[in-house]
């Protein structure tokens, strides 16, 4: 949707205050490391380092979710999205809302009780231990890379819109940024772990609910909290739209024509909101949260307090979306997909003026800076953990500390490169296409998990390699990579088949190869299923009579933590 | 963690997962799942095919700019907040008890 060094379409920068900008990201960065040393002393094990000595509580928790949501598209793009849409783009922005119920009724608990670090632990306990491990690890680190990339890009676009007045890109400043990011980012992470992870998050999302929260009483203390006017302005106010729909009609993304060169229409748009909903908690760095809850009972909590918080939290961007355009009329929303995430920043100075542009930008760096932290401490566990499980190396807690340490670093300078590398590329497109494989690879392998009786290690690699390749093949036929000139990764291209988001389609397959591999197959492991159920429905471990108890009071663990936990 | 151990763990589990009392959890605890999920992501679903394929019914005018797709949009807002809640209430009233029970028995047998 946005890029930063593709070249878009020229635009007069008349809200940006560069230089308080960086004075907050230079503030908060310090803020940010003082913290992060805080906890540097919480990262001896494997489990303190990964998880947080899995000792994170319910509403600290569920405050790192809400932030896990809080995305420069779901946030800044959106708001302009709205602006620009309508009740049509509000559809989407909910889509996220709803998705995340799914965590709460199906994920939190079980994966919790469960235990373990990845995907792979639940695999494990009915499929062969190595292909279930490369399984996870494959599902984990191509969502890891594609967020990374489409992470960095965030950092490339906060710093184009909010430390820059260029009217078009400054592509060295803006790759110096995104290059300084990273490495500040690696840091935080080789120092602080999941702990430094954590509080970052925190930090970021009450940065960030604060200053949506101000700007939304901003905006209906203009219109004297009457959101009746506030309604009708935006609706008066609002571009025409080819569609004819008002802003707040339906019609504006979902009739025919509104999908460049598709007849597919209203699908398209169905097909987005349907893969959010049932996609958008599939994705490995967001749902690695549970794993640091200290039970199934509080992973549960953190994930419905998340959802209600989310759900409240939307509201107010949708106001805002709103409210931009009926404050600043028609001619200064952004009508170039290219170009949506400056109605935000417009809507800031005309509110208060550049110098909370200043703070918002500093706010804007942190938040993308906090998921880049969170999506690389994912990357490294599922790198970590589920290689050496299937390689068959249990070492030492304190030499996998050292892996895990080397890990950071090596993954961190690797996606660094890619990301850098990729940025003057459309990389957006990344996004949609990890939430399909979320409900296209990770919804059906865990539903199977943990229903099916049945499941078995060829259901599981059909489902994850089959559903990921059904995906990843109709990406590469969808107007994300070529045939749009504004959305599409190779705009000048055309070998586009299908506008429907992929996963509308890949889901249907990943679930059916499941059923097929897994009934074409006699392998069928009931005892396995006998212990999933128990351990996923209750987080009942038997503790293992002698060798793990001896190994965690060598490394001084804390004793609270029950011992199969521990290795 | 030795062949015999495991081998002897996972009798265990096998025994209390047959046992009465497990299944009066999982059948509870499917069942719970079950209709939540299917209320919460059904009426999801309604929203969404009513708003692709029945604009002119959403773009029915209710009063002022208030219409019936916004009205459709506060309906599935607020349903997350009440699914979540009566979900959280409904596990913690008739799952939990019956879970702690279940996990303190197998992990205090061994002492």
């Amino acid at each position: 949707m946005t890029t930063v060094l593709a070249d878009p379409p020229p635009i007069t920068n008349t809200w940006a205050a560069p230089a308080l900008a960086t004075v907050v990201a230079l503030v908060l960065a310090a803020v940010v490391f003082a913290i992060v040393r805080s906890v540097r002393g919480r990262t001896r094990t494997p489990d303190d380092f990964l998880l947080a000595g899995r000792n994170v509580g319910a509403l600290p928790n569920a405050v790192t979710m809400v932030g896990g949501i809080i995305l420069y598209s779901t946030v800044i793009i959106s708001i302009g999205h709205i602006a620009l849409n309508g009740l049509d783009a509000i559809y989407l922005v909910v889509a996220f809302t709803i998705g995340s119920v799914l965590g709460v009724l199906i994920y939190a608990a079980p994966l919790r009780n469960v235990g373990g670090y990845t995907l792979g632990d639940l695999f494990v306990l009915r499929a062969r231990e190595r292909p279930a491990r490369i399984a996870s690890a494959a599902t984990t680190l191509v969502v890891f890379t594609m967020f990374m990339v489409v992470m960095l890009a965030a950092v490339g676009l906060v710093a184009n819109r909010m430390f820059n007045t260029s009217s078009t890109v400054n592509k060295p400043f803006v790759a110096g940024v995104m290059f300084l990011v990273g490495l500040i980012v690696i840091a935080w992470v080789y120092m602080g772990g999941m702990a430094g992870v954590t509080r970052i998050l925190v930090f970021k999302t009450i940065l960030m609910v604060l200053a949506v929260a101000v700007l939304t009483v901003a905006v209906m203390a203009k219109y004297k909290m009457n959101m009746v006017h506030l309604l009708n302005d935006a609706q008066d106010h609002a571009p025409p739209n080819k569609s004819g729909a008002k802003l707040l009609e339906d019609g504006r993304l979902f009739s025919k024509g509104t999908t460049y060169n598709s007849g597919q229409d209203p699908w398209v748009h169905l097909s987005k909101l349907v893969c959010i909903a049932i996609g958008g908690m599939g994705m490995p760095w967001f749902f690695m949260r549970f794993h640091v809850a200290r039970n199934g009972r509080e992973a549960r909590q953190s994930a419905g307090w998340a959802s209600m918080i989310t759900a409240a939290f939307f509201q107010c961007i949708i106001i805002l979306g709103l409210g931009a355009v009926a404050i600043l009329h028609a001619k200064n929303v952004q009508v170039v997909p290219e170009h949506r995430d400056a109605t935000l920043p417009k809507l800031v100075d005309n509110l208060f003026g550049k110098w909370a542009n200043g703070v918002l930008g500093g706010f804007a760096l942190l938040s993308v800076a906090a998921i880049l932290a969170a999506v690389l401490i994912n990357g490294v566990t599922s790198f970590t953990k589920d290689i050496n499980a299937a390689r068959g190396r249990n070492p030492e807690p304190a030499a996998e500390v050292k892996d895990i340490r080397r890990n950071v670093l090596v993954i961190g300078f690797a996606s660094l490169v890619l990301g850098t590398a990729m940025a003057p590329l459309l990389t957006h497109i990344f996004i949609p296409t990890s939430i399909d494989l979320g409900a296209s690879v990770v919804l059906p392998s865990l539903l199977y998990s943990l229903y099916w009786r049945r499941f078995n290690t060829r259901g599981l690699m059909w489902t994850v390699y089959g559903g990921m390749v059904a995906t990843l093949v109709m990406v590469v036929f969808s107007n994300g990579i070529s045939g749009d000139p504004h959305n599409a990764m190779f705009a000048g291209l055309d070998f586009k088949i299908i506008d429907l988001e992929p996963g509308m389609i890949s889901a249907p397959i990943g679930f059916l190869l499941g059923y097929l591999g897994t009934v074409t197959s006699r392998e069928r492991n009931d005892a396995g299923f006998a212990e999933m159920r128990v351990r996923a429905l209750t987080g009942a471990v038997i503790p293992a009579p002698k060798a793990p108890l001896a190994r965690s009071a060598d490394t001084g663990e804390p004793e609270s933590r029950t011992p199969s936990e521990a290795h | 963690m030795g062949t015999l151990d495991s081998a002897l763990n996972r009798d265990r589990y096998v025994a209390v997962h047959d046992s009465a009392r497990f299944a009066a959890l999982r059948r509870r605890s499917n069942t719970l799942t079950l209709w939540v999920s299917v209320t919460f992501f059904g009426f999801w679903f309604l929203t969404i095919s009513l708003a692709a394929f029945a604009p002119d019914f959403f773009n029915h005018g209710l009063f002022g700019p208030f219409n019936v797709g916004l009205l459709f949009f506060f309906l599935s807002s607020f349903s997350v907040v009440v699914t979540t809640a009566v979900y959280m209430r409904l596990a913690r009233a008739r799952l939990d008890p019956l879970s702690e029970e279940i996990r303190a028995d197998l992990e205090g047998d061994l002492g």
